[in-house]
């Protein structure tokens, strides 16, 4: 299935999320959730603030160097006997994998959770290539059911209940209803687990790929990275060039930051660090091991003003304590990336021109700023995009000229003056207008100034 | 860290992520430990390569051909780390990592000299030359993605026991 950005339609989709009752539901209670679990997770950690200064540092130093530790980590990859492919775009990404696949007889793919191949649309182009494509992730797989994207980074399925799940096996798979977690767990492992040894080839994200070594590393709890990645004779791996770390021994500091931020982890169950296919002696590893590096713009935004966000390891913190996620989700935002994180990089990566409405998704209030890891400057970033926004036209005319006239009388202390005077005088008329839009529901302005109150 | 600390630190972390924990001293403790812990669980694959795997033998005998048909793999692992209370399995000398995954209960021997104290000092030690898969493994699988619901054994083991040695 191919799903359309629609972030144009965001506000049309605030909307109809806000009318959803299961879906707020679902939202509120993973909201306090998450944030009662990173706090825990953080509480023992001594020297928090120096820990994600290294971070970040290590991450700008990548982006510094980026060309760099991408060759660097193609010729590592390649030493140990993988094979690499550079894809500068969306289709050609796409293209490659298939073309992998389809060369090897490859029909029944699993997947392990990527938010990379999801930013490609992956799946829809082997499906329409006649392979079998099967998501392993819980919440991947309950969403490939329903025919759905991903409304969270992390958690997929997020914006389901225990009962939606539990009505949608039992309608799917045929299986008599429960809704209890560990029992629709179970039914999920018993389905798949015939889907890994009979498949063909596995296709799997990165969270990080180590420059000095070649190597990807996956960070997961359930086990299906690494079935995907050591069950199949071959294994595929799509990533975007700015995982890179510079080396291996970096990913200590990330392992202790991206479980904490992602889901109050002290550590995932799971970190697999993959290095080349299986070689001579070897009894792990896939026999053909391709990684595909996808650029798809990042070249571009590495030289713009909002390059930092590509500092991002995807822990999906931001969205978790975002006013706006949580009170909407993921879906909203119509496209890959939801949150803070996700207006920025949806904005640089679809264009302003598909997007614009995403960048007044934000109150700046800087909660997402104050839970980043590697210190992203989200607010920042939005701000700069909104100004980008103005400059390049895409503002209402209506809100332009409002502002515009706004501007001048701000500037002016006499304007400024008659202006609270008038606004006193036409309050009724504003209210009435406004009816049940903010403008009606705005309180009366004082009738004196603040100005002539201050002494 | 002392020897003592580390091996507490890793013991109790590793407890904190839902492992069973049992510290041993000798190859005694170690098959009355493992008779214990193994119990109903059959067919057994065991590797038997290191000295440890070897010393168990005689407690399986129906073991399983290989890791994909058993209910249960027992080995010894490469080592752990006392920070996260985490086990290492690597690929190095021919070992099958997946072994530790597809059967529904893993139970790991790693030896107390195998112990690192955080994982920086694990990766110094690694990063030079890694194995084609390095696997670090805290407690069972997990997942939490219906409701944000803690699930156990998604498609991983469901039990993990670590036997420190």
């Amino acid at each position: 299935m191919t799903h359309e950005q629609t972030s144009l339609a965001f506000r049309e989709n605030t909307v109809r999320a806000l009318e959803d009752s299961a879906l707020r539901a679902a939202m509120k209670q993973a909201a306090d959730t998450f944030g009662t679990k990173r706090a825990d997770a953080f509480a023992p950690v001594a020297d928090l603030e120096a820990l994600r200064d290294r971070a970040s540092a290590i991450r700008e130093d990548v982006l510094a160097n980026l060309p760099m530790y991408v060759d660097r980590f193609v010729a590592s990859a390649t030493r140990a006997g993988a094979v690499v492919h550079r894809a500068n775009d969306a289709a050609t990404a796409r293209e490659i994998i298939r073309k992998i696949l389809a060369d090897r007889g490859a029909h029944r793919i699993v997947k392990g959770k990527s938010m990379v191949s999801e930013e490609v649309d992956l799946n829809s182009h082997l499906e329409a290539a006649g392979m079998e494509v099967v998501e392993t992730d819980l919440g991947e797989y309950i969403i490939q059911m329903e025919g759905e994207t991903p409304s969270h980074i992390i958690v997929p399925a997020i914006h389901k209940n225990r009962r939606q799940v539990g009505r949608l096996f039992a309608d799917r798979l045929g299986v008599p209803y429960t809704e209890d977690p560990q029992a629709l767990t179970k039914i999920a492992r018993k389905a798949l687990r015939e889907k890994f040894l009979s498949a063909d080839a596995g296709v799997s994200g990165a969270n990080f790929a180590a420059a000095d070594t070649g190597s990807l590393v996956l960070v997961t709890n359930e086990g299906n990275g690494r079935m995907v990645t050591t069950v199949p004779p071959l294994h595929v791996a799509i990533l975007s060039i700015e995982k890179m770390l510079p080396s291996l021994a970096d990913l200590p500091a990330f392992l202790r930051l991206l479980p904490r931020s992602a889901t109050g982890q002290t550590i995932t169950s799971y970190v697999s660090v993959i290095t080349g296919p299986r070689k001579a002696g070897d009894a792990t590893g896939a026999k053909e091991l391709h990684i595909v590096l996808l650029d798809n713009g990042r070249t571009e935004i590495l030289a713009g003003e909002s390059r930092d966000i590509l500092k991002c390891i995807r822990c999906g913190a931001c969205m978790n304590v975002c006013p706006v996620y949580r009170a909407v989700g993921g879906h909203a935002y119509g496209w890959t990336y939801p949150g803070p994180m996700g207006i920025v990089l949806t904005t640089l990566l679809t264009g302003m021109k598909k997007s614009h409405p995403l960048v007044d998704a934000s109150t700046l209030c800087g909660a997402c700023v104050e839970v980043c890891p590697v210190r992203v400057p989200l607010a920042e970033l939005i701000l700069g995009l909104r100004q980008r926004k103005v400059r390049e036209g895409f503002s209402d005319p209506k809100e332009m000229r409002g502002m515009a006239l706004f501007g001048k009388a701000a500037a002016s202390p006499t304007l400024f003056a008659l202006g609270q005077r008038l606004a006193g005088a036409f309050w009724p008329v504003v209210r009435a207008l406004g009816g049940k839009d903010v403008a009606g529901r705005m309180p009366a302005p004082s009738k004196t100034s603040l100005r002539r109150r201050l002494p | 860290m002392t020897a003592a600390d580390r091996e507490r630190r890793f013991l109790e972390n590793a407890a904190i992520a839902a492992a069973g924990t049992h510290a041993v001293s000798g190859t005694g403790e170690l098959l009355a430990t493992l008779r214990r812990v193994v119990t109903a669980d059959s067919p057994v694959y065991c590797p038997g390569v290191t000295e440890l795997e070897k010393a168990t033998a005689a407690l399986f005998p129906v073991r399983a051909a290989d890791y994909g048909a058993a209910a249960v793999t027992v080995e010894e692992v490469f080592g752990g780390v006392a920070e996260t209370g985490t086990l290492v399995c690597s690929s190095e000398g021919g070992r099958a990592v997946q072994a530790g995954l597809l059967p529904s209960h893993h139970v790991a021997i790693v030896r107390r000299e195998r112990i690192f104290d955080t994982l920086d000092d694990l990766f110094a030690a690694v990063a030079g030359a890694p194995p084609t898969n390095l696997t670090l493994v805290t407690g069972p699988s997990r997942t939490a993605d219906i409701e944000l619901t803690l699930a156990i054994g998604v498609h991983g083991p469901e039990k993990l026991d670590i036997i420190l040695v």
